[in-house]
């Protein structure tokens, strides 16, 4: 999430109940997961839309192997993920 | 717009931060220029825009069976 455009003052921060500090608190972990969330689909749609959409555009929808392509493009990446993972804690504790 | 109450405003600020919109339109923009304008000219070309607006769909359409699998995934490990 990007923060350079928050202008929230000290004043007003500490003039909120206690109450309302506390939903707020939650408030910002839960959108910060959002965005995240956002953020990652953003990536694999951009990684995935470069190797699967590869001839002439025909069409506003995915065709016939250009959909399948993108799915296991998610896939194979979150178990590239994975496999990066396991690797690093092999070279971690070797 | 207007908020009267600070901690609406902090939200929707908080809310704002968050939205991935711009690099949404950034990236999109960048691969259908990348394929329906392989040569500038002097102005986009009719044809140059058709293509944008079906490249534009597809990119959508990409975005919405990633976020379907993407959600799976993660709603998967979970364990929901």
């Amino acid at each position: 999430m990007d923060d350079s455009n928050l202008s929230i003052s000290q004043a007003e921060l500490s003039k909120l109940s206690d109450r309302d500090k506390q939903e707020l608190q939650q408030f910002v972990v839960n959108e910060s997961q959002k965005a995240r969330v956002q953020q990652n689909i953003h990536n694999l749609t951009d990684m995935c839309f470069k190797k699967c959409i590869t001839s002439k555009i025909s069409s506003g929808k995915l065709d016939r192997s250009e959909e399948p392509c993108v799915l296991n493009c998610v896939d194979r990446f979150l178990d590239a993920n994975n496999l990066v993972l396991k690797q690093l804690e092999m070279m971690r504790t070797s | 717009s207007q908020q009267k109450d600070p901690k609406e405003a902090i939200m929707q600020q908080v809310r704002e931060a968050g939205a991935v919109q711009n690099a949404k339109l950034l990236k999109l923009n960048e691969h259908c220029f990348d394929k329906c304008v392989p040569k500038p000219g002097a102005s986009l070309s009719r044809g140059e825009e058709a293509c944008f607006s079906q490249c534009m769909q597809k990119y959508m359409d990409a975005w919405n069976a990633v976020s379907r699998r993407y959600v799976q995934h993660i709603q998967r490990e979970s364990g929901a």
